[in-house]
């Protein structure tokens, strides 16, 4: 079910890529429609999973792969219309077809274990989702940054200065994304660490080996701790040591390099606490 | 009807004639009024420039037409023929309609692809048609013209990159900074380059302009010539400089001014704002080696111009996609010229077909006369239908025959003959519409 949006994402990469190289303002919409049609069809798989599950298909990690995509999408195509800018996309697409071909060529099972009941799922689940997709704007934004940077510097105006805003206008893109995104972190990573506690001395699921192995040495909650210094030292060094611009876009790229790692390979071979 | 160009540019004529047919200085509605006076042409526009005076005419008689406009254009300027005929190309029919449609496109400009001439091609047309010089065929062409313009715009570079020194400048300053609006300006010298490029930087956007020069009355006198902007003296370059965004270093000094470790001195307090560093200095005011600080963008005059030529090379490399937007655009407006050809033809057998079916309602009259009024208006409207409905395929093919003349020629003739329209077409009977209609008693509907 998920490879008609993986089709549809693929098709407005394509005419992603083909209006960034030619810059034909038609080409442009198409691609932001392919986009639209895109999260729709996206939305829709979604909602149907949503309705035979009973729940958001995020407790496996493919799942939540497919859900991180459409987040990631709709919070790609919000920075688009509200900015009117369109070159971001060309950097985007081929993040979002990579992922979403895991769920589209290997389904994974939607089982919810007995210990992921309840409210603190949801939020602990969502808020991550949504800071990973922030994140993922935040590198795009940033390595668009260097690209720009490195040719205003280099005295060499082509390609990117013809065709990405201005240096201020990035910088300035990245540091929200960044904000939004550790927001979110710190709610989804405190809330999984109360929940974890709460459920580990009482509750239905305390027998569960995956429970017992909620603790810093597991690899998933370690690099997602890693993430979080990672944001917090770009958000401080921004404030009290003046790294801006540059340094600040390079960070937000190691930043989501991590968070990548944590996504798909932590979750698929690594972690023993969080293999749902 | 034919199209005719006559026209002279920077192409064909030197500066001081060019200015001397400038006919915006005496007004474009005059000079048409005094061209249609002339009774030489149906319709005329006229395209005026500073590169450019240029009237696009249809008329009958292109030869005839074109040594009158020829002569307006020496007579309405007081010009000797002789001093302007060697000056003025003339071109017709589809080669005036490519001709416009490359200048729309910026193709015939100066500074190729400059983006104002569309505008000026506009405004040409919005006054001929005011003075109520324009009809179908310019009508038609301009608006065509309009199209091509657009179209190079959206599809290729043409247009794009600065291609002059200090427009280099304010787009660098938009690249880095985004919005201009809030942003400061210091300009260290007093000379009339600094002043200049201030200038320009205050014509976009920036408000705030310092100049800082090591005779504080020199800074006040051109910080008052600029008007708005503020002086400050040489001893507070260095928080000066702190505060401002973009840098234009324009002293007569012979040895750098600005060192690398007096800018990163400076920005040392500002974190991670970024400096522009304009150097337009010769000998330079900055030393290079400043350039190499994070957040320091220096560039000096052999680089802007640098990037002048590199974005003249993009533009002469987009010229090809721009020719064939034309030759695309000439190719759709040709077909339609040429369909224009058989239009008397077409104007003549409706007029006959129509005689003859108000011939014979008229010799029916008597017959029809026992039917009641909407009887009467059924019939004329039936038979007006099948007229047309007969009318309709012939009509398609000869206006699809549009693209070959001989093709037209010869179903005109083979029509003119059948139908015997030769008399049609040397007069025209009267409108229809002015004709007393037998039995319309309400005006037919409009369809």
């Amino acid at each position: 079910m998920n490879a008609a949006p993986l089709v549809l994402y693929t098709a407005a990469l394509i005419a992603y890529a083909w209006h960034f190289a030619r810059r034909h303002p038609v080409v442009g919409r198409s691609a932001t429609t392919l986009l639209i049609f895109a999260s729709l069809s996206h939305t829709f798989v979604i909602g149907m999973q949503t309705m035979e599950f009973g729940h958001v298909p995020v407790a496996g990690p493919t799942s939540a792969i497919s859900t991180f995509v459409w987040l990631l999408g709709l919070a790609y195509l919000y920075t688009e219309l509200t900015t009117d800018e369109r070159a971001m996309g060309v950097f985007i697409l081929p993040l979002l077809v990579a992922l979403q071909s895991i769920p589209a060529l290997h389904p994974g099972v939607e089982d919810r274990a007995p210990v992921l009941q309840g409210p603190w799922f949801g939020v602990h689940v969502s808020s991550l989702l949504f800071a990973y997709a922030s994140f993922a704007l935040a590198c795009v934004i940033g390595i668009t940054y260097v690209l720009l940077f490195k040719e205003i510097k280099a005295k060499h105006l082509g390609f990117f200065y013809a065709r990405l805003p201005s240096l201020q206008v990035l910088d300035r893109m990245n540091q929200v994304t960044v904000v939004v995104g550790w927001v979110f972190l710190t709610i989804g990573i405190v809330v999984g660490a109360v929940w974890a506690a709460q459920v580990r001395g009482y509750g239905p699921g305390s027998l569960d080996p995956r429970v017992q192995a909620m603790s810093l040495q597991d690899p998933k909650i370690f690099v997602a701790l890693v993430c979080w210094f990672v944001y917090s030292f770009e958000l401080f060094a921004a404030r009290r040591i003046g790294w801006g611009g540059r340094k600040a876009a390079y960070l937000s790229a190691i930043g989501f390099a991590i968070v990548l790692l944590n996504f798909v390979p932590v979750s698929y071979f690594l972690t023993k606490s969080h293999n749902f | 009807m034919h199209l005719l160009l006559v026209g002279i540019s920077h192409r064909t004529a030197p500066v001081d004639l060019r200015e001397r047919v400038d006919f915006s200085a005496r007004g474009i509605a005059a000079a048409l009024s005094a061209l249609r006076a002339r009774n030489t042409t149906q319709e005329a526009i006229v395209v005026s420039t500073c590169n450019r005076a240029e009237i696009y005419a249809a008329c009958d008689d292109p030869a005839s037409a074109r040594a009158d406009v020829s002569a307006f254009i020496s007579d309405f300027h007081g010009i000797p023929s002789s001093v302007v005929a060697d000056h003025l190309y003339h071109v017709t029919d589809l080669d005036a309609a490519r001709h416009l449609f490359r200048v729309a496109a910026g193709l015939e400009s100066l500074v190729v692809g400059e983006p104002q001439i569309l505008g000026q091609v506009k405004s040409a047309h919005a006054v001929a048609a005011e003075a109520h010089t324009t009809g179908p065929v310019l009508n038609r062409l301009f608006h065509a013209s309009f199209a091509v313009g657009k179209r190079v715009r959206t599809e290729t570079a043409l247009g794009s990159g600065a291609v002059s020194v200090s427009y280099a400048a304010v787009s660098l300053a938009r690249k880095i900074f985004g919005d201009l609006a809030g942003r400061t300006v210091v300009v260290v010298g007093a000379g009339e380059m600094g002043k200049l490029t201030a200038l320009h930087m205050k014509s976009q956007g920036v408000q705030h302009v310092t100049i800082v020069s090591r005779t504080m009355a020199h800074a006040a006198r051109t910080a008052e010539a600029i008007g708005g902007a503020s002086a400050a003296p040489w001893e507070e370059l260095d928080s000066v400089l702190r505060a401002s965004d973009i840098v234009i270093a324009a002293t007569g000094a012979t040895s750098p001014i600005l060192t690398k470790a007096h800018v990163e001195g400076v920005m040392k307090t500002r974190r991670s704002r970024p400096l522009f560093i304009i150097d337009i200095a010769l000998p330079r005011d900055v030393e290079p080696a400043a350039g190499e600080i994070e957040q320091v963008f220096l560039y000096n005059i052999d680089d802007l111009q640098a990037t002048v030529r590199e974005n003249l090379q993009r533009r002469s490399s987009e010229v090809a996609r721009a020719e064939a937007i034309v030759s695309e655009e000439t190719e759709k407006f040709a077909a339609w010229f040429r369909s224009r050809g058989a239009v008397p033809t077409i104007v003549a057998l409706r007029q006959r077909f129509d005689a003859i079916r108000r011939a014979e309602l008229e010799r029916l009259d008597f017959k029809l006369a026992s039917l009641p009024p909407d009887g009467r208006a059924r019939v004329e409207e039936v038979t007006r239908l099948i007229v047309e409905k007969l009318l309709l395929t012939p009509t398609e093919q000869l206006k699809s025959a549009g693209d070959d003349p001989e093709t037209i020629a010869a179903f005109s003739e083979a029509l003119t003959r059948l139908f015997a329209l030769a008399d049609h077409l040397e007069a025209p009977a009267e409108s229809p519409r002015s004709r007393v209609e037998p039995f319309a008693r309400k005006p037919p509907r409009p369809r």
